[in-house]
């Protein structure tokens, strides 16, 4: 498509001073997600302006019993009906089909998919659109084990978490291990799942994976790799759950290892 | 071709040249036999070993390099509390 035809492009003429006619869609699937939900939209509304980047918020919700859509439609009325677009579905249908489902409103041409509980923080996204744009990648992954970007970059800043005891890191890190040796995908972090994809890029690689849960997220990038689309990789900051707790039980570790098999012998 | 299948085909060229090797059908280059005869019987122990410590040291080492970030925890709690604020003045119910 011609990027100096497109509607963002025509509309954007002399409002923005920035060069760039792309517009960055954010996937967010939610679930419960009511006290998190405005201040991550605020954060992603503040670094979209402050960049002066075309954007918008499609948020999927599986039916939250907690009032998480009225509190989306209260912000669709803040930020706009065009930036915030709320698109519940009817159940909790999973992480996979919710971003199939989002895709099918998005209007960008650039998808960003993210954890909506502040694990994940978007100030780091104006270095994915960068480094995406330096290298012309087709898929820029977040990860949380590394110091400097890939391909490098001056301004990036070491990656890290926080609110991990060491049998979560050590969970993390052995996981890590089993992927890396296993199926070789080529990214430091292969569970994470806070990434930049090209849309043409997503939809494709959507279509092409089976599995569901965090497996899916996994899949999704060896896929990515095995048919040959170009990934970098950006140090990011990893704030686990402050609220609530997460349980990593042993169903979580065999199904994790299922996973890797399944990719090992089908991918 | 799956990963499975590539490792699968490379696993049974190297469990090939393995047992000519052992069985004397082949000979080691640059080694002399009598030495490659004593190695020979050992080395999938030592293969097995070597794995095990690399699997140690990696593991220990992204263990010893997981960074901790302190700094990005009260960030965000700091961007939390003013983003509340921002939003119950516009009118969205924030908790």
């Amino acid at each position: 498509m011609n990027p100096f035809a497109s509607p963002t492009s025509l509309t954007m003429q002399g409002t923005h001073r920035s060069l760039d006619t792309h517009k960055y869609s954010v996937i967010l699937p939610t679930y419960n997600e009511r006290a998190n939900l405005p201040v991550i939209v605020w954060l992603l509304a503040r670094t979209f302006t402050e960049q002066e980047l075309d954007w918008e918020v499609v948020v999927v919700d599986d039916a939250s019993p907690d009032g998480t859509q009225e509190v989306a439609r209260q912000l669709a009325g803040v930020y706009g009906e065009d930036k915030i677009l709320l698109r519940p579905r009817a159940g909790k249908l999973g992480l996979g089909t919710a971003y199939i489902h989002g895709l099918n409103f998005v209007t960008g041409d650039f998808v960003i998919i993210m954890d909506a509980d502040f694990s994940h923080h978007p100030k780091f996204i104006p270095q994915f659109i960068r480094l995406q744009k330096a290298h012309n990648l087709d898929i820029v992954t977040g990860t949380r084990y590394r110091a400097t970007s890939k391909p490098a970059t001056v301004d990036a800043l070491p990656g890290g978490v926080h609110g991990w005891d060491f049998k979560r890191k050590l969970v993390s890190r052995g996981a890590n291990f089993l992927a890396d040796t296993v199926l070789n995908p080529g990214v430091s972090d292969l569970t994470g799942s806070f990434r930049l994809y090209r849309l043409p890029v997503l939809r494709h690689i959507i279509t092409e994976t089976v599995s569901k849960g965090y497996v899916f997220q996994m899949e999704m990038m060896v896929r990515a790799r095995a048919l040959g689309y170009t990934v970098g990789e950006v140090p990011i900051t990893f704030v686990d759950r402050i609220f609530g707790d997460s349980k990593l039980g042993a169903s979580e570790v065999v199904g994790y290892a299922k996973g890797i098999w399944t990719l090992f012998v089908s991918v | 071709m799956a990963r499975a299948h590539r490792a699968a085909v490379l696993g049974t060229i190297a469990i090939i040249a393995y047992m000519l090797t052992l069985f004397n059908v082949l000979s080691v280059p640059l080694v002399d036999a009598k030495i490659a005869e004593q190695i020979l019987p050992v080395f999938p122990w030592w293969l097995l070993v070597s794995f095990g410590s690399y699997c140690l040291w990696s593991i220990g080492m992204g263990l010893a390099t997981l960074r901790e970030c302190p700094e990005a925890y009260n960030e965000l709690l700091v961007e939390i509390t003013a983003a509340k604020n921002d939003l119950r003045a516009k009118g969205v119910t924030v908790d």
